[in-house]
């Protein structure tokens, strides 16, 4: 992979629509005006409404459902239940692997966590369905529930392999070593809480079926739909044009999808169905609690001898979701030798699933916690105790970094933050009543890779369309691939409108892992550049072109007007040549897979993430990395604690448009205080249910908990991560900042907290 | 759950005015404003975020007053003025103060609970709590944003602010 030479390199004095510019969001007017129609605000003839009815226990089984009531209240059109759903197919796992259930029933006679879906109630209006649904009653019959890691019956767990990371003696080393820490570190259940509901409109005509439904994944969720209505892929349509945030928790259909979309074919009417919010809590997962242990042991200069690891997270009892732990545990520092090892627990949960950084977030609390333990113990600052470990070479993959710009990030993060200028003994800063700290701690995250494609149109009218099954959350894919096309093409970037959202489409990958950005201007790049071909080479040979007597060798666009480079002959505009062309439009499909991919390998690539292309693939490790400087004021009297200032550098290679990305990378700041200070989903140890399920509760940070956030790019084009030279962005920035806080909590108050969330009980 | 539940199939005849214009609905008195403005009238730039009154995102202006659509009913908005995201750019496409400053700042990132912040700033700004960030920040705490644009929210208001100022 090269980075190809783009005229406007990145830079603060690019043009604001060249790759690197700091253009506003080109679907930001819409979305400002409240123009933007997002997923479940389509407007259908004959639309009707679902409401769930959820379980009320843990575990167990539902012995019996009256929905008489329900079915005679008014409005309602059908009472579904475990008998009368229509059945579905079992459907392939996100690997593509074979279900292992023939059939598939949404709605649950066997109870594996509270909230599971027990039946539905389809009626004319809202209103009506709500309140028929709460007229369906269900009987159970309770058994035991396992509520969370540390109840009794939750036991050691289930060794997860394929997450043993080892090299060396670490126990060994471990003994030996002359400074050594061993300590504990847990993180609680957190959801990714979006503020767009779950939800869709399910419609089917005939054997086709159109969902419209928020999405992270259009392919992936056809195919499952295809699956489960045993319909061919193609059928299945699914609708996604602006998505209210994700973070991870909207690239799967889902139990409610399959019952909106059984209800539609059931009654021949398109049903909507949105979760309230409450059921957002509990009807797909959020981030698994878990829990960890760090040994370090060093010399006493502070050199780390060997780390020993082991890790666990929850699962669901009917699902299986590892979290890997030992993702930045193994990378972020030189150690000659190293043990990481990783169990899951079942409990009666909802299968957890992806939020944002799934296992880099956890995994940086745990090292990036106990490397600053341990630069207490020896004496050292904490900075200076990160530089002293700084890992040359990926120490688990044995290969040299791409790039990797953390030495830089310290430097320019510390330099930023007056780090220098710390008092290094803890509770020896203060201001009045309040005391302060200072910490710091690392991220990292994954350049995770996949092939894409994208079709470019050149219209008539001089005007460029790019399309893609790809999605816009919040990222900024309309913008970037926006400015791709243009500086590609040479136009104007007001003459570029991007498609995205619709799986008719050229086909897309998961938007996960932060991989989006990288691919698909990939595949923009490449379909953009086909087209200029396309349209210089027909300029310069079909006999109706004002160049072709001009015997050049090529023509080039700039500002939408094509021109031979020396400046002989004429210069049109691309609508001018279009027209004595006689085109009304040009089309060029990009993809950036191998040219001898078959079908079934397209078709595997986009609804599964089987063909992903590893980190460490050849012969370099990728990665986005961070340095994040924290200042705290804790209350002396009330052990209240307040992010006061955040200075973070990063280094995501080159940024598309550093406008979009240092959004992204506050927004993750700002989960990360979230998850450090306030999240936390509380079980009722009782009944095994979340109590907290709703926004008054489960606390979010708002707008007055957020101080200045000052965010600085250290990144270079890394051009063995992407074609266009970045790596990651939406994922990185909430890696290590709950360490960072706990560390400057540390700092402030001489108590170290290793339980997330760092509540105010836990300081007095 | 309550057998004794009885769903009444009356409905109300209700009138407002909406971004300047006149509308009747007849609806049942149980539905709220939210829904009626969604579902009802077609205007969903008014998004639901929790339907609980803890988000901010149905955010509308009753007779100039910053209100949760989702915990009004629709009935007792009779005889009212509404004004919702979709009403506050002028005729002519031109953008409201607050609406350019957010796109200039970036004050949004997936823009679900845009709208709610930009009704909840423009009546902020208005009953003159836009004097200082920490007003801003305090005065805007009740429309959540989890894309975590808060900074750059307060950015864009501070900058509609002294626009307005001047």
């Amino acid at each position: 992979m090269t980075v190809h030479d783009m005229k406007h390199a990145a830079s603060d004095s690019a043009r604001l629509e060249a790759v690197g510019g700091r253009l506003s969001r080109v679907d930001g007017p819409a979305k400002i005006t409240g123009a933007a129609h997002y997923a479940v605000e389509q407007q259908l003839e004959g639309l009707t409404h679902a409401v769930l009815v959820g379980a009320t226990i843990a575990a167990g089984k539902v012995t019996a459902i009256d929905t008489r009531a329900a079915e005679t209240a008014p409005g309602v059109l059908a009472v579904l239940t475990p008998d009368t759903i229509t059945e579905l197919k079992g459907a392939s796992d996100w690997f593509g692997n074979p279900p292992g259930v023939q059939t598939y029933c949404p709605l649950v006679r066997e109870v594996t966590f509270s909230g599971q879906h027990v039946a539905a109630v389809v009626a004319e209006t809202f209103e009506q369905a709500v309140a028929a649904a709460a007229l369906v009653k269900v009987w159970y019959d309770e058994t035991p529930a396992i509520v969370d890691l540390s109840d009794g019956k939750a036991g050691d767990g289930i060794p997860i392999d394929a997450m043993t990371k080892e090299w060396g003696d670490a126990q060994a080393a471990f003994a030996e070593a002359p400074a050594r820490i061993c300590t504990a570190y847990n993180t609680p259940r957190e959801f990714q809480a979006a503020m767009e509901p779950h939800g869709l409109i399910a419609r089917w005509q005939g054997d086709e079926l159109t969902i419209w439904e928020p999405s992270q994944w259009l392919d992936g969720m056809a195919r499952t739909y295809a699956e489960w209505f045993s319909v061919p892929f193609e059928n299945v349509r699914l609708v996604s044009p602006y998505i209210g945030g994700g973070f991870g928790s909207k690239a799967l259909a889902l139990a409610h999808s399959a019952v909106a979309a059984a209800a539609a074919k059931m009654l021949d009417r398109p049903v909507k169905l949105v979760l309230n919010r409450p059921q957002n809590f509990t009807s797909y997962g959020g981030r698994a609690a878990t829990r960890q242990t760090v040994a370090i042991g060093a010399d006493r200069e502070g050199r780390i001898q060997s780390i020993v690891h082991r890790g666990v997270n929850e699962t669901a009892v009917d699902g299986m979701w590892v979290e890997p732990l030992g993702s930045v545990t193994s990378i972020m520092y030189a150690t000659p030798n190293f043990s990481s090892k990783q169990n899951v627990v079942r409990v009666n949960t909802v299968v957890p699933g992806a939020k944002r950084a799934p296992g880099e977030n956890p995994s940086a609390f745990g090292i990036e916690s106990a490397i600053d333990e341990l630069a207490y113990e020896l004496g050292l600052d904490p900075l200076e105790m990160r530089l002293i470990n700084y890992a040359e070479q990926d120490p688990h993959a044995k290969k040299p970094w791409s790039t990797r710009q953390l030495r830089e990030a310290f430097a320019a993060g510390a330099d930023a933050f007056g780090w220098a200028k710390r008092s290094p003994q803890p509770r020896s800063m203060r201001d009045g009543h309040q005391l302060i700290g200072w910490g710091v701690a690392a991220g990292t995250y994954p350049v995770r890779r996949a092939h894409g494609e994208a079709v470019v149109k050149i219209l008539a009218d001089g005007s460029v369309e790019v399309e893609s099954s790809s999605i816009d959350m919040g990222q900024g894919t309309y913008t970037i691939l926006a400015q791709t096309a243009a500086e590609t093409l040479g136009v104007p970037v007001e003459q570029v409108s991007v498609k995205l959202g619709d799986s008719h489409f050229a086909r897309a990958g998961v938007t996960g892992g932060s991989r989006l950005a990288g691919v698909m201007t990939g595949a923009v790049y490449k379909a953009a550049g086909q087209a200029l071909d396309e349209l210089i080479g027909l300029a310069l040979s079909d006999p109706r072109s004002p160049f072709q007597k001009l015997q050049a060798n090529t023509l080039q666009v700039r500002d939408g007007r094509i021109a031979s480079p020396r400046g002989e002959g004429p210069e049109l505009s691309i609508a001018e040549l279009m027209s004595a062309l006689g085109r009304d439009h040009i089309e060029a499909k990009g993809d950036t897979l191998p040219a001898n991919t078959t079908p079934e390998e397209r078709y595997k690539n986009y609804t599964t993430i089987a063909m992903s292309i590893p980190h460490t693939e050849g012969d370099w490790s990728r990665h986005s990395w961070c340095a994040h400087f924290v200042e705290v004021r804790v209350d002396e009297d009330f052990g209240t604690v307040r992010v006061s200032r955040v200075v973070s550098a990063l280094d995501s290679g080159r940024l598309y448009n550093p406008k979009l990305a240092e959004s992204q990378w506050k927004g993750g700041i700002i989960m990360g205080i979230g998850q450090a200070l306030l999240e936390e989903g509380i079980v009722d140890r009782r009944h095994g249910r979340i109590v907290n399920g709703n926004f008054a509760d489960y606390m979010l940070p708002t707008n007055a908990d957020i101080p200045d956030i000052q965010t600085i790019s250290v990144g270079i084009p890394d051009p063995h991560s992407s074609a266009l030279g970045g790596k990651g962005v939406g994922e990185l920035a909430i890696v290590g900042i709950a360490p960072a806080i706990a560390n400057a909590v540390f700092h402030a108050t001489g108590k170290r907290v290793r339980d997330l969330p760092i509540t105010l009980e836990k300081l007095i | 759950m309550n057998d004794q539940v009885t769903i009444s199939p009356t409905t109300l005849s209700v009138h407002l005015t909406l971004n300047g214009r006149d509308h009747s609905l007849d609806i049942e008195p149980r539905v709220t404003l939210l829904d009626a403005l969604r579902d009802r009238l077609h205007l969903t730039g008014t998004k639901k975020g929790c339907d609980q009154g803890q988000c901010g995102a149905c955010t509308v202006h009753v007779d100039g007053e910053r209100v949760l659509a989702c915990l009004t009913l629709a009935a007792q908005v009779e005889g009212r003025s509404i004004t919702t995201i979709e009403g506050l750019a002028d005729e002519d496409g031109t953008l409201n103060v607050v609406q350019a400053a957010f796109l200039e700042q970036d004050a949004f990132q997936c823009g679900y609970c845009t709208p709610g912040q930009i009704m909840s700033a423009v009546a902020c700004i208005r009953e003159g709590h836009a004097g200082s960030d920490e007003e801003i920040r305090e005065y805007m705490a009740g429309n959540l944003c989890r894309c975590g644009a808060y900074p750059h929210i307060v950015a864009a208001v501070r900058q509609a602010a002294q626009e307005l100022r001047s």
